[in-house]
């Protein structure tokens, strides 16, 4: 009989304080990420820093007789200096980063690894019944594949690093379109100063 | 004892005002204790309470028809006159000392519950919906636990009166559920609170908030999605989703080629861009393309010396407020590269220029 009283607040307190944890994330995103990532300062950083490593990474390729620094590179480098704009706030930029520090074959590994644990996850879904259908369930397996970092994040957390992965990643595909339309376009107009 | 005996009882119930269910419950269930104690041989029931001393029960309900119904002080007084039955009035209406004990839980309970609903009212918007519930629910598991012999008839009284209380207070509730969820937006604490109709279980509130959590971020994602908006329902959205950062990631991936295989002479271009006009051009660019652009294929050259030519023209209209705003941000740190370079870069007149500004 005393357990029974005494237990039924517990679960009240245990759930409060998890709200209380999180109420304080439920503000940011709307009001922080749009405005970030469509910023012009945003961009204008973002653009600098592209071009610096892209600079380093051409000198670097034109150093060692590697062919044309492909694309791959390139868009390691981008990706990379989209995680430094971000400035380490979301998982998303941190698992970038993180990836560039340790050799690919170290993180292959690990994933393999990790992909094993999930089973543990499971028996945590089966007590409570869950809502969401096994297809919105594929859906947000997939979702949690294409953002970096973000594989065994709880749905909440991953739909906040999803908005601000698609902001970024716009302003990158913004930042690099202009950066290569200059670039490529560049000559014609020297071409046609010197002319005029 | 018997003041003492006779606050407990009343206190325990009016509760739900105070945020400690927890202590309520046990003051209440040392209360039962204490009372079933007194009499050593049962302990299990508050009917055998009133059972052990018939004669004295006896003299109760004698003296009960003749005394005023009086619930109010009555009732808060009506178990302690079990101890002491010549000093306390009873209850009226018994006739079995079985009937006392339901009927006293009954009167006691719609006494509490009247005075519970002003209290409750004012007190609700500063008050946590979940902890009334919880403390309404758990009196009631409290009361059924000591009467074991007569436990359906009194929690169907008790219950039946509870949800009617719990109706009108839900009402209540609801009404003050906007102000409520906006004083909660401050305090640390999330509130969450039942509508009518719906599962009062900890764990449901819990999901539901939980829920109502996921729905928000998937609207902001709807809103920043182009043609989410229309779309009902998780999955398709969720579809959307998926496919716009399939489509971005993979834009990206056909520009950085494009950059890749752009110009091997890129330093050159570099330079002069970030000195003169690109920044420029990149800030109108940037207000102007907000929507990604989807472009399957491009032809190379051809389109794209147009879109140069009227950008470049349109930069070269004015170079002075470009190059001024360009120069503090990104002049340092490109400085000393742009001198390396330009050397290199007789041909090209901005450079020229770069030179002179340095």
């Amino acid at each position: 009989m005393a357990a029974s009283f005494v237990s039924n607040p517990d679960p009240c307190l245990d759930s409060s304080r998890k709200k209380r944890r999180k109420v304080e994330d439920d503000r940011n995103p709307a009001s922080t990420t749009q405005a970030r990532w469509r910023s012009d300062k945003e961009q204008r950083i973002y653009s600098t820093k592209l071009v610096e490593a892209l600079r380093k990474v051409r000198q670097g390729s034109s150093s060692s007789p590697v062919a044309v620094s492909g694309g791959k590179i390139v868009k390691e480098a981008a990706d990379r200096v989209l995680a430094v704009a971000a400035k380490g706030t979301t998982r998303w930029s941190r698992a970038i980063l993180r990836s560039r520090l340790r050799l690919s074959k170290r993180l292959q590994k690990c994933r393999k690894a990790r992909v094993t644990g999930d089973s543990r996850c499971k028996r945590a879904d089966v007590r409570r019944e869950r809502r969401r259908t096994p297809a919105v369930q594929k859906k947000v397996k997939v979702l949690s594949q294409l953002v970096p970092g973000c594989r065994k994040a709880p749905l909440p957390n991953l739909l906040e690093e999803t908005t601000d992965y698609i902001a970024a990643l716009e302003m990158q595909v913004r930042a690099m379109t202009v950066l290569t339309e200059l670039l490529s376009g560049a000559p014609a107009a020297n071409r046609l100063n010197f002319t005029s | 004892m018997d003041p003492t005996a006779g606050n407990v009882p009343g206190s325990a119930v009016p509760g739900p005002d105070h945020e400690e269910p927890g202590l309520e419950t046990l003051q209440f269930r040392e209360e039962i204790q204490r009372l079933m104690t007194v009499p050593p041989d049962n302990a299990s029931s508050f009917t055998a309470l009133l059972e052990l001393p018939p004669t004295q029960a006896m003299e109760l309900l004698h003296l009960s028809p003749e005394s005023e119904p009086n619930p109010a002080p009555a009732a808060v007084s009506g178990k302690p006159p079990l101890l002491e039955p010549c000093a306390h009035p009873f209850n009226s209406s018994l006739t079995f000392p079985s009937n006392a004990a339901l009927i006293e839980r009954a009167a006691k309970f719609s006494i509490f519950g009247g005075g519970e609903q002003s209290p409750e009212t004012g007190a609700v918007p500063s008050n946590p919906g979940v902890n009334l519930e919880k403390v309404k629910s758990e009196p009631a598991e409290s009361d059924s636990n000591p009467n074991s012999s007569q436990e359906t008839k009194n929690n169907q009284r008790s219950s039946a009166k509870r949800k009617e209380r719990e109706k009108k207070v839900k009402v209540s509730m609801k009404k003050s559920k906007i102000e409520a969820k906006e004083d909660a937006d401050k305090i640390p604490y999330v509130h969450v609170r039942a509508r009518r109709g719906q599962a009062t279980d900890s764990h449901s509130l819990a999901e539901r908030a939980r829920r109502e959590k996921i729905n928000a971020r998937m609207k902001l994602l709807q809103e920043l999605v182009p043609g989410c908006n229309k779309i009902s329902g998780t999955a398709l959205v969720l579809d959307e989703i998926i496919n716009h950062v399939q489509s971005l990631q993979r834009q990206v991936e056909f520009l950085s080629m494009r950059l890749a295989t752009v110009d091997p002479r890129i330093d050159s271009n570099l330079d002069h861009l970030l000195a003169t006009e690109s920044l420029s051009l990149m800030q109108s660019n940037f207000s102007n393309m907000t929507p990604p652009i989807m472009w399957p294929e491009l032809p190379i050259n051809g389109n794209r010396q147009q879109y140069q030519q009227q950008w470049h023209f349109d930069a070269l209209h004015q170079p002075g407020w470009g190059r001024e705003e360009d120069n503090h941000i990104f002049i340092t740190p490109e400085a000393s590269l742009i001198s390396c370079n330009s050397s290199a870069n007789s041909a090209s007149l901005h450079t020229g220029h770069v030179k002179t500004e340095l």
